[in-house]
């Protein structure tokens, strides 16, 4: 136990769960309308990571300006995908959807390979490893780090926008809590299925280009990210969005104090991601909020029994 | 609705067939016990250092894997992306028995075997309760954790990051290795085909058709889901020691990694998810473009790509276009066309493997 360090361990942590949540957002989105598990996440990370190095070398395009030009060019690849090759699916076994996604996940991996080589890259700009200090709390902040944190609460706060206020957004979310009942009530539920897999696919590739600037990458690249995602979207509750923000943040949390305050050794730092996404899918099937749910005080609305991986047929 | 009744009805049917002996125990049984000889005789006209040896000894090995994966998985619908942990525990206990325990080759390999076995229970009764995907994802939480474990906390053990070396005593020419290989091979298809025909594979399709349905007909579903996952990692198991056995040199990084799971899913899915045949074809193919194709080359405007370079995509295309078009593998496509020489019985066996496949179509 090294409580000296616990300041800067948790605030690191709560910069760390910024990125857990921006990678997570998509992930859950696309699961939450269409109960399918984006498995080639990793792979539209790895993509998105190279086209922001691509934008940068080619047009010198700064890279934190490059999710202007990579979300709108996702957005629209992520439709045609959905329009031409994952709707054929929908309805079929759960595993048919894993199956695709994942051989999608290896074609972009290996046509990565191809272009670019297996060479790990990084974006470097001057700016990409400036910090500041709080002498008073005896921190160091990158810059970089707050900013990706910044975006990925400036996401959640649009997206909660977006799906409360808009008419696209009520849509998508009448389709994730039931989607017979949705087209009943005159929701196009295959167009909003196009867009919401659309909007996952582009919330991917943010993650994916804000990672370029802060860590190395190559076409292996986001496999353990992606797991990673996999636990917050289950912590989360796998459809809310408040929930992901919430699981990326306790995730972040037992990683980071697990290294920094109880002396894990660095190396066995994911082992706590991957039996948190154990774990969590065999004790909490509907993750923290069901949590929360058990508390008189807090109790919104009954868990969905839908979303339940161990009840009823997984749908 | 309809169509998916039918279509079960059909897969009961046919289920109801199977379970009679007769021509086709016959036909199974004795094709593969020929094949065998013959590929053995085979085996003994290659001299020693035949690279034909080791081509044969790879497929032979993946071929068994494909067809264990195939027990949990394609029978029992249990999509496992964790099979690595047991091919890595086979490898490791094999090795490390007979290296630091002096244990005798052969008591070394059973009880890697065993181990695997061990720790397939020890994972597998908690992940049943999860279904669909929600199990396919826990698997690979299981897969990587498990090959983090080995890599740090056991570096003592397994050699980390550097791997373990093992002495040249045990590990016999590659005509040895070859029929050990073959013999496992015939051993697991007549395994896979006793327990298709068994209560325990009728009890696996029904439970991979529709869970609570089969709950109801009293099926002990997780009771099956784990004799079928330790069955397939005893046998995955015994792989991984014959595999260290015959390399002498073994990697957390490499037996446990995420491709050695990855490998046995699409040799199956791709040949044939489910049938008795389809893995054999799966691992066939799985083979031929790893190791015959992999020094082959094209030059496209000047630019030579190495065909090596290409595998992986080439798996993914063969898996997409698999899961879109033929969902019952190379032996769907097979069987259709059969079926159009013949007009009829072909098309019928087809929809019986889809119906197979097609369990559980979401309520849309």
């Amino acid at each position: 136990m090294d409580l000296g360090n616990i300041l800067p361990v948790t605030v690191g942590a709560i910069l760390l769960a910024g990125l857990y949540a921006t990678m997570s957002y998509g992930l859950g989105l696309i699961y939450g309308v269409m109960r399918i598990v984006n498995l080639s996440h990793a792979g539209i990370m790895m993509l998105a990571a190279y086209t922001t190095l691509m934008l940068y070398r080619s047009f010198g395009i700064e890279p934190y300006l490059a999710p202007v030009i990579v979300m709108p060019l996702f957005f629209v690849i992520g439709m045609g995908f959905q329009r031409l090759i994952v709707r054929r699916i929908t309805g079929a076994a759960p595993i048919v959807s894993l199956l695709l996604l994942f051989s999608v996940w290896l074609i972009i991996q290996n046509a990565a390979y191809l272009i670019w080589s297996g060479n790990t890259q990084s974006i470097l700009r001057p700016y990409t490893t400036r910090s500041f200090r709080i002498e008073a709390l005896d921190l160091t902040i990158g810059w970089m780090r707050l900013g990706v944190f910044l975006a990925g609460v400036v996401t959640l706060i649009i997206l909660q926008f977006f799906l409360t206020r808009t008419y696209l957004g009520k849509a998508i979310r009448a389709t994730t809590q039931d989607r017979d009942s949705a087209k009943l009530v005159g929701i196009d539920v295959d167009r909003i299925s196009m867009v919401a897999f659309g909007i996952g696919i582009a919330l991917s590739a943010l993650a994916g280009a804000l990672f370029s600037m802060i860590l190395p990458f190559n076409p292996d690249f986001g496999r353990v990210l992606m797991l990673k995602s996999f636990a917050v979207i289950v912590l989360g509750g796998l459809t809310s969005f408040v929930g992901i923000a919430v699981g990326a943040l306790v995730l972040a949390l037992a990683e980071e104090w697990a290294v920094g305050v109880f002396g894990m050794q660095t190396a066995l730092k994911d082992l706590v991601s991957f039996s948190a996404l154990v774990l969590v899918l065999i004790l909490l099937p509907n993750g923290l909020p069901s949590l929360l749910g058990r508390m008189p005080v807090w109790r919104t609305k009954p868990a969905r029994p839908t979303t339940a991986p161990t009840g009823g047929k997984a749908a | 609705m309809t169509v998916k009744e039918r279509e079960r009805q059909s897969t009961a049917a046919a289920a109801t067939r199977r379970a009679g002996p007769g021509r086709e125990a016959l036909f199974a049984v004795g094709g593969a016990v020929l094949a065998a000889a013959i590929l053995a005789i085979f085996g003994l006209t290659l001299p020693a250092n035949s690279y034909l040896l080791f081509s044969g000894f790879l497929l032979f090995l993946f071929t068994t894997q494909s067809l264990a994966w195939n027990l949990v998985g394609g029978y029992g619908g249990q999509t496992s992306f964790g099979h690595a942990t047991f091919y890595g525990i086979g490898a490791y206990t094999t090795a490390l028995l007979q290296e630091n325990a002096g244990l005798h080759p052969v008591l070394a390999l059973l009880a890697g075997a065993l181990g695997a076995a061990v720790f397939s229970v020890i994972w597998g009764y908690p992940l049943f309760r999860l279904r669909g995907f929600y199990f396919a994802i826990a698997t690979i939480g299981i897969a990587e954790a498990t090959r983090l474990v080995a890599l740090s906390p056991l570096r003592e053990l397994t050699g980390g990051a550097s791997g373990f070396r093992m002495s040249t005593a045990g590990a016999g020419g590659r005509t040895s290795q070859y029929m050990t290989a073959l013999a496992l091979v015939l051993a697991t298809f007549l395994t896979s085909y006793w327990v298709r025909n068994s209560k325990l594979g009728l009890g696996l399709f029904a439970l991979n058709m529709d869970p609570e349905a089969a709950e109801t007909l009293g099926v002990d579903t997780t009771r099956l889901k784990a004799i079928s996952l330790a069955l397939s990692a005893f046998i995955v198991g015994l792989t991984g020691g014959i595999y260290a056995r015959a390399f002498l040199y073994i990697n957390p990084n490499d037996v446990f990694a995420f491709s050695v799971s990855i490998a046995m899913v699409l040799m199956s899915v791709i040949g044939g998810v489910g049938t008795l045949i389809g893995p054999i074809l799966g691992a066939v193919i799985y083979v031929v473009i790893q190791d015959q194709l992999g020094a082959a080359q094209i030059t496209f405007r000047g630019q030579t790509f190495q065909f090596r370079d290409v595998q992986l995509g080439l798996y993914g295309l063969l898996l997409a276009l698999i899961i879109l078009f033929e969902p019952a593998g190379l032996v769907g496509l097979f069987q259709r066309v059969a079926g159009r020489f013949r007009r009829r019985g072909g098309t019928q066996a087809v929809a019986e493997q889809q119906a197979l496949l097609r369990n559980e179509t979401g309520d849309e």
